[in-house]
Formats: structure tokens, C-alpha cells, sequence
């Protein structure tokens, strides 16, 4: 019995020390970008950066509790475009009013969260097979509904708003997605639910037989997604001024880097949200400091492959010496 | 038969939808355009059989795609520096198991996992390519093309080539001691540890096997047209995950053959081909590839509801 | 404790970082060099690899430094982005190839605001979002241009089929709408049987042309209207047996279609001298900048290449390039 607290302490000293490192690498990308580029610590670029990451990093932010009960979401970027091709549809066919196609928006991709956890969970599937194949369905049926070719435009000023002025003097869509983090912060961090998603992560069987509606709390974490994705695709397409078949192309594997990079283990069980606001953080300034460095983009995609490798690596060497530690205090112990 | 249940769904589907185009669309059966289609897919067939080993090692490998540019695009600019086409494909042989190995260093040693491995393989890959070559396509020598065998022969044999590795590894999958230690890890690591296999190396090796398979892929391909196009692999890995998936071998390891795969991928490069046939419009082919790889997840989760063991 | 404190940590970061750079508009110092920032619809992509050649040689002769950035795949989300961190960044003049003309304006017109020239080339943004826009055909121009020479080819009469990049790029569909816009007007005997999608694949518009060739055993020509789909379904049209037949034409290099041109696999190969667009552009880009070239100019001096028509805010470089075997070997890019 001995050993659990001490399981606990060294999972919490990992966890910990994980976020530290990543909070470390943010802040060298800052100070180095900040000395080689003119502009790149002035409010107007950091600005710039909140209101270019706000839908990768809500899609980030609830690809946590997803992966931290071990399971994965790869439909989201699709579910993205979806979301917006509904909203643009409903707007201008279905001549439904802004905030009332909103709605439906959000309907709809909570709808295509509940299908994929009914998925996962009723028929006991992995997820990543699951949203692989949801991955090609929603895009499929994205472009199915457009026929590729239609995208909705001229939206009204006050909807664009929201994605390309300055409310207050911060970018429009900041509120929104400070609410969503904080929300999900909370939910992960502070509720039983965010303790049931590490459970079932460390152990579904276990949780099951804890007594904790397995089906329910992972339903709630695949339907909470299908809304975000729904969210930032109305953000998307106000940034934008157009809502398009291939719109959030390739986001999800920007979400999942930015949660694993954020100290989440892809198998579940230990991850925070904060950690994951630091990976979304660490990408989006190394790609923003990439360009006020004059780099090309590519050098973005290379170095953020090469920051994951490198932290997980980091992170793994850090837990086998808290490990050796550890064992020796043990044997010390008994 | 009992033992090939698993292959029975993807059998299935692809004999409904060979029915149906005998039925509303012969002109898909003739000889050129089936030989063509074929030829295109073999190197496909090649990394199926890679993939599907790593799949039934418990793992998965999202990088093969940039792999595959990789090692095309190099092979094409040795055949350009006119480097004899037997070095060139032991070459692109190497250069993959390279990248596989490097794959099969951080997943197997360093024990990472091995989707955020493949994930940053992957983009780094991909983006280091995209900024080396700026998108230019590698113009070859003209006796390059089919190792100068021409059409019908280089064809035949391409496919041959393919078929005839899809039976070996087959074989040895079920037959050879390295093939059933892959089916063992990918069942229980620690089981198989207990059993005196080295889980760890069994991995590594699966990685390396994938990557040179993947060199050799990229060799057929380059043998087929005049030009490397550096993007091609895109999407790569997407369709041959799909085609293992849908050929019945199970996600959670352990369980599956070569030969679902095979049907799986003869139904999926099927489709295109079918729908143009068919006159149907091509903004409905994804919709319909994510129909199909659910139903066959589906049905893979109804059979598991009566063997279930989580 | 410790999370709390690295959260007020980086607020505090972001905050003492903001105040300390005041985000206005580049200095007005004569003596500093020019920046130029050139934007292409995607990176990876030949067509915007010539035009950055010549655009290179311009910034080379005129002694300005040349950005050159861009999405890797055309997205016009990440373009808007690279505008933005150009006005951060404080680059004296803009020109941007736009994948999307509504959402690319917003940003351009910000752009504008803070005081950058900003022009528009290969394909326009709208007209208030920047102050020239270097045309080498409208899309119109290269709508009719394709089908007319597509019509040319089979005398008028038949059925042919269209390989595009992807069924959501904009700049294709625009084509494709005054394809087809231009076939209904003046060749009632052609019909176009299907449009396929490569993804901007070669290998894929090889596979996708051998479908088209089997399900469609009537087509007598192939219009491939994206650079790497005129290669692939060249490919196809040989390996099929059926090269001078079937048709091949579409938009692309000389480069990747010389071979297939000599072969007479493929029949004519439309663009334009992408390197003077790329070289047109930085010398207008610039000129503007220095304020040599003003709105109301009629004619514009653009270094070695000489005058251009400037027809209101139009810049013209001239009427599509029609490559064929007589004259593809004059050509290296």
C-alpha cells in the first residue's frame, strides 16, 4: 500500500514537471524571436497570433478530455468543415437568421460528436478507426452537399465582426475562446467528470466497475468536441468572410500535437488543459516567429515535428530518472 | 474457413460491388484499363503488407506517405544522375528502412508512443521535402521507365512482383517464427517478454520492414512514369490504413491476416474507377470511403460484441 | 500554486513585451533598404516557382529585399495570416496571388491602412483592397482561351472531359464556369462528359484519366487545367495506346510537358511567361512603393522588359502562351 501514494507523488512531480519545461521552451521562442524580429513582441502581432490559433486552439482544447480518457478524435478538422458549410447553407437556403443558423450549426455538431461516441462506445470500437472513418465521412459529405465547387459568402458585417474586428480592443473571437477554455479548464480540472476521463483513460474496466457511467461520461466528451468543432467553424468562417468545403484541412493534427506537446500522455490517464494551452502556444508562436525571422513556412512544419520528439523525449528520459530515484527511496524504505 | 472470418466482410463487399458494375457498368471489365488499375495499386499492395504487420504488432505508422516522397524523390534524382536502376531500388530500399528505423528507435527503445512518433516523422518529412524541392517534379531518363522492359512486360511484372510478395509475407506471417513473435507482441508484449521474444526488437524490425517496404514502393512507382511528382504520398497512409482496417485486422493488435488487407484495398482503389464507370459525380467518393471503412469498423464491433474482452 | 504562477507568468510576459514595441508603421528612412513581399497561392507549386524566379531578377536589379512566402497548400485562411504577420512586420509593399477573394481583401485592406502599397497578381482581390492588380489573363481570358483552343483540336465536335485540381479550388471553378459558360455559347456539337479531381496529383490524374478513358470510350480529348494533371493524363494517354487520338491539352510548364509535346502526346500546353509576371510584378510592386507609378497611369516602364498597358488599375502583361511542339523547345522554365 506503500507504493500508491508514491505512484501518486511521481505522477504528479511528471505532470508538473512537464509543463515547466514546455512553459521554458515558450519563453526562450519569445526572447529569441523578440531579439530577431522587429515587430514580433508588439501587441498588434500578438494579437495577430490569439486570433490565427482561436480554432486550432479550441479544437485543442477539447481534444484533451478526449485523449485523456485514451481515446483520439481525428473527425474534427472534417467536422469543421461540415459545421461550416451547414452554417452557410442554412443562412442562405434555408434563409434562416444568423444566430438561429448558429444554433442549428451547433446542433449539428453535436449531433456528429454523439455519432461518433455511440460508435465508440455501443459497439465497444477504437476510437481512432472510428473518427478515421468519420474523418472521410464529414469531409465526403462536405463536399457531397457543395458538390466541391459552392461556398457561401457576403455575410452580413455584424457576424463578421466576430471574426476580423477588434472588440474592446482585442480580437472579437478572444471572449469566445476564453470562455470555451475556461469552461473546459474547469470541467477537466475541477469536476468529477474531469476525474472520471483520467479514470477511464488509466483503466476503462476499472472505472466501469467503480460504478461510473463509462458510456455517459465518454459520450459527453465526444459530443462537447462535435459543439466546439461546430464553434470554431463559425469563427472560421467570419475570420474568413467564407464558408468552404476544405475549411479546417489538416486542424486536428495540429490539436493532437499541441495536446501531446501540452504534457498529455496519447494513452490517457495524466494531461491538463493548461498544458495543452502551452503546447497551442508553443506552435503558434514558433510559426509566427518563423516569419518575423524571415524563415520560410516550411521551416514551421519542421521544427514543430522536431519540438514534439524532443519533448516527449525529454519527458520520458526525466520519468525513467524520477523512476531510478524513486526505486532507490523505495528500497530504501523497506 | 473458420480461421478467416474476419475476412469474409471485406470478401463480401467486394463481390456486391464487382456485381454491381457487371450488372450496370461492363465497361469496367476490360483488360487495359483493369491492367492500368492494377499496376497503379501495386505498390500500394506492397505497403499494405507492411502496415498490416505493424497494425497486428499493436502499433501504427501515420509517416508512410512522406516516406514514400522521400525515397521517390530520391531514387528520381539518382536515375537522373543515371545510376543503374538495380543500385537506384536498393538505394530507395535503404533510404526507407532508414526512416523506418528512425521510427522504430523512438517507438521501440525510447518507448514513445507511436502515433506522435509517426505524426512528427510525418510533418517533418513532409515539410523538409516541400521546402527542398519547391514542388519540382524530377525528370528521368528515358530508359528508365519500366526498367526499360516496356509497357505490357513492365506491367505484368510490377504486378507479379507485388502478388508474389503478398504470398511470402503471408506465408511467413503464419509460418515463420519472426512472423507469429509479431502476432505475439502485438497480442500481449508482456506475455510475449515472458515468453522469451524481445518485444523490443520484434517492434524496431516491424518499423525498419515497413520502411524498406515502403522504398520499394516507391521504386515501382517511379518505374511507371517519366516524371517524380514530390507530393506524391499524399494521402498515402490514410488509404492503406483504410485498406488494412477494412481486411478485418483488428486495431488492438494481434489478430488479422495479409489477405483482408488485399480485399480490403482491391475494394477501396475500386471505387473511384466504379463511380466514374457508373457516371456518378466525384464529390461523392470520400463520402463514400468513410462510409465504407465505418461499415466495416461496424461490423468488425458486432462481431467483437460476443468475443469481447476489453 | 505552480500552475497559477506560470499562467500570471506569461500574462505578465506578454503584457511588460506589448508595451515595450509601440506597433506602428515602418520608419520613413530613404536610406533603408525595400522590402517586397510576394505571396503565391501555394509554395509548392511550379507555376509560382518561375514566377518567383523572375521576381528575384527584379528585386536583384532594383536593390529591394524580396519576401517570398506563402501556404504550402493553397489555403486561403493561412494566406490571410501571412498578410497579417507581413503588416507586423512592417514590409513597404504587398503583392499577393489570391486564393480567396473576399477574405484576402480584409486583410489586404488592413494592409492598406497602416500605409503598405499593396498590389494584387495572377488573380485579383476586390478592387478597393489594392491599387493595381497585374493581370496575365482574366479568368475569362483563360476560360475561353482553353476551350476555344480545346475546340480547335477535335474541329468542334465531340465529347472531352476536364481534370481540375480539386472540385474546391476557387480559381479552377472560376475557369471552369467560363469553360463551360463558352462551350454552351459556341460549340453546341462538343459535350463535356465529366470533370475528375486530381488533388493536384500527377500519379492521381494519370489513375484518373485511365478511368475517364474506360468509362468514357467516346472521349476524344483531355483538358487538364492544373499544372500537374496535363503530365499525368499525358501518362495515361500513352500507357492506354491511344496518344494522338485522345487529345491532351490543358495549363502548364514547358518544363513537365516537353517530353509528352515532342512525343505528340500532347497537343498544346497553355500559360503565359510566368517568369516576366513574377519580374512585371516586383517592378510595379516597387514602383509603387517609390511612388513612380501612380493610379491614372496609362503605361507602365517595367525595367527590361519595357512598356505595359495599364488599362485603369489593370496592369496587362499580355494574352495566353500557347505552347506547342514548334516552339516549346524556346522555353526553360
Amino acid at each position: 500500500m506503500r507504493a500508491i501514494p508514491n505512484l501518486a507523488a511521481r505522477v504528479k512531480r511528471i505532470a508538473v514537471s512537464h509543463e515547466t519545461i514546455l512553459l521554458f521552451i515558450v519563453m526562450a521562442e519569445w526572447l529569441y524571436f523578440n531579439s530577431v524580429g522587429r515587430h514580433f513582441g508588439s501587441l498588434d502581432n500578438t494579437f495577430d497570433i490569439v486570433r490565427q490559433t482561436v480554432e486550432i486552439g479550441l479544437l485543442a482544447l477539447v481534444m484533451t478530455p478526449i485523449i485523456l480518457t485514451g481515446g483520439i478524435d481525428l473527425s474534427l478538422g472534417s467536422l469543421l468543415g461540415l459545421c461550416a458549410i451547414a452554417f452557410g447553407k442554412l443562412w442562405r437556403d434555408a434563409g434562416l437568421g444568423i444566430p438561429s443558423a448558429i444554433a442549428c450549426t451547433l446542433a449539428i455538431g453535436a449531433l456528429a460528436g454523439g455519432l461518433n461516441s455511440m460508435l465508440i462506445t455501443m459497439l465497444r470500437l477504437p476510437p481512432l478507426i472510428v473518427t478515421l472513418g468519420t474523418y472521410s465521412l464529414f469531409r465526403g459529405l462536405a463536399e457531397a452537399i457543395t458538390r466541391g465547387t459552392d461556398t457561401f459568402t457576403n455575410f452580413p458585417a455584424s457576424f463578421l465582426f466576430l471574426g476580423q474586428e477588434r472588440w474592446h480592443g482585442m480580437p472579437a473571437q478572444f471572449p469566445i475562446f476564453l470562455l470555451v477554455t475556461i469552461v473546459v479548464w474547469l470541467l477537466v480540472h475541477r469536476t468529477t467528470f474531469g476525474r472520471c476521463f483520467r479514470a477511464i483513460g488509466f483503466s476503462p474496466e476499472g472505472t466501469r466497475y467503480a460504478g461510473i457511467p463509462v458510456n455517459r461520461r465518454l459520450a459527453l466528451a465526444y459530443v462537447m468536441a462535435g459543439t466546439v468543432a461546430a464553434l470554431a467553424a463559425i469563427t472560421y468562417t467570419a475570420r474568413l468572410g467564407q464558408a468552404r468545403a476544405d475549411a479546417g484541412t489538416g486542424y486536428e493534427l495540429f490539436a493532437i500535437t499541441a495536446v501531446v506537446l501540452g504534457g498529455t500522455s496519447i494513452f490517457g490517464g495524466i494531461g491538463s488543459v493548461h498544458g495543452t494551452l502551452l503546447g497551442v502556444t508553443a506552435i503558434a508562436v514558433l510559426s509566427n516567429g518563423l516569419v518575423h525571422a524571415r524563415q520560410p513556412r516550411e521551416a514551421a512544419g519542421v521544427l514543430t515535428g522536431l519540438l514534439l520528439i524532443a519533448a516527449l523525449t525529454l519527458s520520458v528520459l526525466l520519468k525513467k530518472v524520477v523512476d531510478i530515484r524513486s526505486s532507490r527511496q523505495t528500497v530504501v524504505e523497506h | 474457413m473458420k480461421g478467416h472470418l474476419r475476412e469474409l466482410s471485406p470478401a463480401f463487399a467486394l463481390a456486391a460491388l464487382l456485381l454491381l458494375l457487371a450488372a450496370f457498368a461492363p465497361g469496367f471489365y476490360q483488360l487495359h484499363p483493369l491492367l492500368s488499375l492494377f499496376t497503379r495499386e501495386a505498390p500500394t499492395l506492397v505497403m499494405v503488407c507492411g502496415m498490416s504487420l505493424i497494425i497486428i504488432c499493436r502499433q501504427i505508422d501515420i509517416s508512410v506517405g512522406s516516406q514514400f516522397a522521400i525515397c521517390s524523390v530520391c531514387a528520381g534524382l539518382l536515375a537522373a544522375m543515371h545510376w543503374p536502376l538495380a543500385l537506384v531500388l536498393v538505394a530507395s530500399v535503404v533510404l526507407g528502412a532508414v526512416m523506418g528505423s528512425i521510427n522504430g528507435l523512438l517507438v521501440a527503445v525510447l518507448q514513445l508512443p507511436c502515433i506522435v512518433v509517426t505524426l512528427a516523422t510525418m510533418v517533418t518529412w513532409r515539410q523538409g521535402l516541400n521546402w527542398l524541392r519547391q514542388g519540382e517534379f524530377v525528370n528521368l531518363p528515358d530508359n528508365a521507365q519500366w526498367f526499360g522492359l516496356g509497357q505490357v512486360a513492365g506491367q505484368c511484372a510490377l504486378i507479379s512482383a507485388a502478388l508474389i510478395l503478398l504470398a511470402l509475407m503471408a506465408f511467413a506471417a503464419r509460418h515463420l517464427a519472426a512472423g507469429r513473435y509479431i502476432y505475439a507482441v502485438g497480442s500481449d508484449a508482456e506475455a510475449a517478454r515472458l515468453a522469451g521474444i524481445r518485444p523490443k526488437r520484434v517492434t524496431f524490425a516491424t518499423f525498419a520492414l515497413m520502411g524498406a517496404l515502403t522504398g520499394l514502393a516507391a521504386m515501382m512507382n517511379l518505374v511507371q512514369s517519366p516524371q517524380v511528382d514530390p507530393k506524391s504520398g499524399t494521402g498515402l497512409e490514410l488509404k492503406v490504413i483504410a485498406a488494412v482496417v477494412v481486411g478485418g485486422v483488428a486495431i488492438s493488435g494481434g489478430r488479422g491476416t495479409l489477405w483482408g488487407p488485399f480485399l480490403g484495398l482491391l475494394l477501396l482503389v475500386a471505387i473511384g474507377p466504379a463511380l466514374t464507370q457508373l457516371h456518378v459525380e466525384a464529390y461523392w467518393e470520400k463520402a463514400l470511403q468513410g462510409a465504407i471503412i465505418l461499415l466495416a469498423v461496424v461490423a468488425e464491433g458486432l462481431r467483437n460484441r460476443k468475443e469481447k474482452v476489453y | 500554486m505552480n500552475r497559477l504562477f506560470a499562467v500570471l507568468l506569461l500574462a505578465g510576459m506578454t503584457f511588460v513585451a506589448g508595451c515595450g514595441k509601440p506597433s506602428d508603421a515602418p520608419a520613413a528612412g530613404s536610406a533603408k533598404k525595400l522590402t517586397i513581399a510576394l505571396m503565391p497561392k501555394s509554395k509548392g507549386n511550379a507555376y509560382f516557382i518561375s514566377c518567383k524566379q523572375g521576381a528575384e531578377a527584379a528585386a536583384k536589379e532594383l536593390g529591394v529585399d524580396l519576401l517570398f512566402d506563402g501556404p504550402t497548400d493553397p489555403d486561403p485562411a493561412k494566406q490571410n495570416e501571412i498578410i497579417e504577420n507581413w503588416v507586423t512586420l512592417g514590409v513597404d509593399g504587398i503583392a499577393a496571388a489570391c486564393e480567396n477573394k473576399e477574405g484576402i481583401s480584409t486583410a489586404l485592406r488592413k494592409a492598406r491602412q497602416k500605409g503598405i502599397k499593396v498590389i494584387t497578381y495572377d488573380s485579383d482581390a476586390d478592387t478597393d483592397a489594392r491599387e493595381f492588380f497585374v493581370n496575365q489573363a482574366t479568368p475569362e481570358g483563360i476560360g475561353y482561351g482553353l476551350m476555344d483552343e480545346a475546340a480547335r483540336l477535335i474541329d468542334e465536335q465531340g465529347e472531352f472531359a476536364v481534370i481540375t485540381a480539386s472540385l474546391t479550388a476557387a480559381n479552377m471553378n472560376e475557369w471552369r464556369k467560363y469553360i463551360e459558360a463558352r462551350l454552351a455559347e459556341k460549340y453546341p456539337k462538343m459535350k463535356l462528359v465529366t470533370v475528375r479531381p486530381c488533388d493536384d496529383l500527377k500519379d492521381k490524374a494519370q489513375s484518373e484519366t485511365t478511368a475517364v478513358l474506360s468509362a468514357y470510350p467516346n472521349v476524344k480529348l483531355i483538358m487538364a487545367i492544373c499544372s500537374p494533371g496535363v503530365p499525368g493524363a499525358a501518362e495515361a494517354v500513352k500507357q492506354a495506346g491511344k496518344a494522338g487520338t485522345v487529345k491532351v491539352m490543358g495549363l502548364g510548364l514547358p518544363s513537365e510537358n516537353r517530353r509528352y509535346v515532342k512525343d505528340g502526346v500532347t497537343q498544346s500546353v497553355i500559360l503565359w511567361k510566368t517568369t516576366d509576371l513574377g519580374y512585371l510584378t516586383v517592378q510595379a510592386a516597387t514602383a509603387l512603393v517609390k511612388g513612380d507609378l501612380k493610379p491614372g497611369a496609362t503605361s507602365f516602364k517595367a525595367g527590361r522588359l519595357g512598356d505595359f498597358e495599364v488599362k485603369g488599375d489593370v496592369i496587362l502583361l499580355g494574352k495566353p502562351f500557347i505552347f506547342n511542339k514548334d516552339n516549346i523547345d524556346q522555353f526553360d522554365f
